[in-house]
C-alpha cells in the first residue's frame, strides 16, 4: 500500500515536470514533410512515443545473495523455492551437462558461467568473458556450444578445464550481425545431430530479409545450416517433446499494435520443415497485422498451439520430464515470462505452467511461480527454466543475476 | 524564475526516483555523500560540479543515476571503451558506482549552451522525426538508464553518435544503432547543438 502511494506521488511529480517541460519547450519547427519513422520505430504509434514506455533497464549486475528477496517468490502448496546460485550478472539461458554442471549464457555482459555443485554448495565460475551476446548454450559430446550474436563457438573438453577454459573453436560464423533480436536461444536435437536456434527479425515489425524471422538448425557433422520454420518473429525458448520428438517453441509478438494484442505464443513444429507462422503478416494465428496484413489472410499461415498473453515476453520453456514433481506435472510445459515493458500495466514477470491433454493439446495455462513484480515495480525477471536430473527445476533471473531452484516434497 | 522551478521539480523527481529505479530492489540505498568521497578521482576530468573540463569529456551533472551506473558497469566489463575509464572503473564495486551516480545525479544540470539558431532548429526537427524524446525524455533530460542529453557537451555527443553509428561504441539493444545509422555528419552536429541548447 505504502509503495503504491509513493508511486502515485512519483507519477504526479513526473507529470508536473512533464507539464513544466512542455510549457518551456520552444515552438516546434514547421515540418515540411511528414516524418518517416526510423526502422527501430516502425509500427510504433503516437501513444507508443510516450517516454514512460521506454525499455526497462536491462539487468547487468548481480545482487549479493543476502540481498535477493527469494521469500517474495510464491509457488503452489507442497513446492519449495530457494536461492540456488548467485553472482552471475545478466545470467540467462541454461543447460545441464551429463556430469551436472549448469552452464549459463548472457546477453549484455558477454560472460558465460559454469555452476558446479561441491559438497552441496554451489560454486560459480566465469568461463568466458568478452563474447558478443553469448545468450545460447548447449552441451554435446563433451563440448559446450555457445551461440553468440553472429556465430556458434565450441569449448572442447570443458568439464575438466573449468578453471582454465580452452580457447573456443569457431564452428559457424556466417550468421547475420543485426543487433535487434540477434541474441539466440539454442538447443540440441534429441539425436544429437543438430543445434536448433532462431534468427530473430531485425526490428519490431518489418518485412524481414528471408534469412531472418526463422528457426534454423546447424548440422554438427556437415556444418550445413537449414531453415526449419519461417514467420517466427523472435523465439527465445524451445525444447523437444519426449516421445514425439517435436520441437515446441515460444514466440514474442510484435509491439505497439495494442496494449493487449497480439499475444506471445507457444508453437509446435508438426512438420520438420516448411511451416510459416505468419510474421509479419499475421500474428498469434488470427490477428492480421494492421499495416503489413493488408491483402493477406491468416489462413495462409500455420497456427500457434496456445496464446500466452500480450507483451508477457515468453522466453525460456521446457517440458517437465522429471520424477520429483507430482504425477500431474509430468509432460507439462513451464515457460519463463520475462515481463512487459511497453505496456502501461505490467504483465508477465512469472513462470507459468501449461497442461496438455491426452491429444497433446495445451488446455490449461496457470501461474506457477509469481512474486517478481509488486504493483508496477519489479525486482527480478525470469528468463529460462531448466529441469535438473534430480527432477527439481531451475529458474534464471537476469535482473538479480541469480538462479532459483523449485523442488517438491522435501 | 521558470528555470528555477523546473530545476527544483526535476530534483524532486530525481529524489523520489532513486530508490525505485535503482537496478536492484534489495541493494543498499545509494549514498550521495559517500559518493562524493568516492568520486574524488572523477573530479579531475568531470569536475566536482559534474561539468567536464574539456569538450570531449561528458557532463555528468543531473544525469539519471542509472545512466551513470550502466556506463560504469560497461567500462568495468570493457564492453565500452573510453580512454582511462576502463582502468578507473575496474576498482569500483556496484555500491561505489551507485553512490557516485547518486552524487552526480543530484547536482544542478549543466547550463544551456547557446549556439547557431538555425542549427539548433534543425537539430530539434531531427530529434522530433527520430523520436529521440520517446526514450531520452521530453526535454532530452534522460530517464531510467537512458542518458541526459540536455546541456551535454556538443563535441562529446557528436563523437558518441558517430561511434554508435560506426559500431565502435557498443549498442545496448540495437535501437541506438538503428537511430544513428540514418544520420549524416551534419545531422549529428545539429542534434548535438540542439541537445546542448537545452537545460
Amino acid at each position: 500500500m505504502k509503495l503504491k502511494t509513493i508511486h502515485s506521488l512519483m507519477f504526479a511529480a513526473g507529470m508536473a515536470v512533464a507539464t513544466l517541460a512542455s510549457a518551456q519547450a520552444p515552438a516546434a519547427a514547421p515540418s515540411a514533410v511528414p516524418a518517416i519513422p526510423p526502422t527501430w520505430a516502425q509500427g510504433r504509434t503516437a501513444d507508443g512515443m510516450n517516454p514512460s514506455l521506454a525499455p526497462n533497464p536491462p539487468g547487468i549486475s548481480a545482487l549479493p545473495a543476502d540481498e535477493i528477496p527469494v521469500s517474495k517468490l510464491k509457488v503452489p502448496a507442497g513446492f519449495k523455492i530457494e536461492l540456488w546460485a548467485s553472482g552471475m550478472p545478466n545470467g540467462r539461458s541454461m543447460t545441464e551437462s551429463p556430469s551436472g554442471t549448469v552452464y549459463v549464457g548472457t546477453r549484455f555482459t558477454g560472460n558465460v558461467y559454469a555452476v558446479v555443485t561441491k559438497d552441496g554448495k554451489r560454486e560459480v565460475k566465469t568461463i568466458a568473458k568478452g563474447l558478443h551476446r553469448p545468450n545460447g548454450v548447449a552441451f554435446a559430446n563433451g563440448s559446450l556450444y555457445v551461440a553468440e550474436l553472429s556465430r556458434i563457438i565450441r569449448y572442447d573438453n570443458i568439464e575438466k578445464n573449468l578453471d582454465n577454459p580452452p580457447a573456443p573453436v569457431v564452428v559457424f560464423d556466417a550468421l547475420p550481425k543485426d543487433e535487434p533480436h540477434g541474441w539466440k536461444f539454442m538447443t540440441l536435437s534429441p539425436d544429437g545431430q543438430y543445434l536448433y536456434f532462431q534468427i530473430g527479425t531485425p526490428a519490431n515489425i518489418v518485412v524481414p530479409p528471408y534469412t531472418h524471422a526463422a528457426i534454423v538448425r546447424l548440422n554438427l557433422k556437415t556444418n550445413i545450416l537449414e531453415y526449419v520454420a519461417t514467420g517466427v518473429r523472435n523465439s527465445v525458448g524451445m525444447d523437444f517433446q519426449k516421445g514425439t520428438k517435436e520441437l515446441w517453441f515460444t514466440n514474442n509478438g510484435r509491439d505497439w499494435a495494442d496494449e493487449n494484442l497480439p499475444n506471445d505464443t507457444l508453437n509446435r513444429l508438426s512438420r520438420p520443415k516448411g511451416m510459416n507462422f505468419g510474421y509479419p503478416f499475421c500474428h498469434q494465428g488470427d490477428f492480421l497485422d494492421p499495416e503489413f496484413g493488408k491483402g493477406r489472410s491468416c489462413d495462409e499461415f500455420d497456427k500457434p498451439e496456445m496464446k500466452l498473453g500480450a507483451h508477457v515476453a515468453a522466453l525460456g520453456m521446457r517440458f517437465y520430464n522429471g520424477n520429483m514433481f507430482p504425477a500431474e506435472y509430468k509432460g507439462n510445459i513451464f515457460i519463463a515470462e520475462h515481463g512487459s515493458w511497453n505496456k502501461t500495466k505490467k504483465s508477465g514477470y512469472q513462470v507459468v505452467r501449461v497442461v496438455l491433454d491426452g491429444k497433446n493439446k495445451p488446455v490449461k495455462l496457470e501461474p506457477f511461480i509469481t512474486g517478481w513484480v509488486e504493483g508496477e515495480n519489479f525486482w527480478g525477471r525470469p528468463v529460462d527454466v531448466q529441469v535438473l536430473k534430480d527432477g527439481s527445476m531451475l529458474v534464471s533471473d537476469d535482473e538479480t543475476g541469480a538462479i532459483f531452484r523449485v523442488s517438491y516434497g522435501k | 524564475m521558470k528555470l528555477m522551478t523546473s530545476t527544483k521539480a526535476i530534483l524532486v523527481v530525481a529524489f523520489f526516483n532513486i530508490p525505485f529505479l535503482s537496478f536492484n530492489a534489495g541493494a543498499a540505498p545509494p549514498d550521495a555523500a559517500a559518493g562524493k568521497v568516492k568520486a574524488q578521482s572523477c573530479f579531475a576530468c568531470h569536475g566536482e560540479n559534474g561539468i567536464g573540463i574539456s569538450p570531449e569529456i561528458p557532463n555528468l551533472a543531473a544525469q539519471p543515476p542509472l545512466s551513470i551506473t550502466y556506463q560504469l558497469i560497461q567500462f568495468r566489463g570493457q564492453q565500452r571503451n573510453g580512454g582511462a575509464m576502463a582502468a578507473l572503473a575496474a576498482g569500483l564495486s556496484d555500491q561505489d558506482m551507485r553512490d557516485i551516480a547518486a552524487y552526480y545525479a543530484a547536482l544542478p544540470p549543466p547550463p544551456a549552451k547557446p549556439g547557431n539558431a538555425e542549427k539548433i532548429a534543425k537539430g530539434q526537427q531531427i530529434s522530433s522525426t527520430q523520436y529521440c524524446n520517446s526514450c531520452h525524455g521530453a526535454q532530452l533530460q534522460g530517464q531510467k538508464h537512458i542518458a541526459r542529453l540536455a546541456g551535454q557537451s556538443p563535441e562529446y555527443v557528436m563523437t558518441q553518435l558517430k561511434n554508435i553509428r560506426s559500431g565502435t561504441r557498443i549498442d545496448m539493444d540495437g535501437t541506438m544503432g538503428s537511430a544513428a545509422r540514418g544520420l549524416s555528419d551534419d545531422d549529428i552536429e545539429a542534434l548535438a547543438a540542439y541537445a546542448a541548447s537545452l537545460n
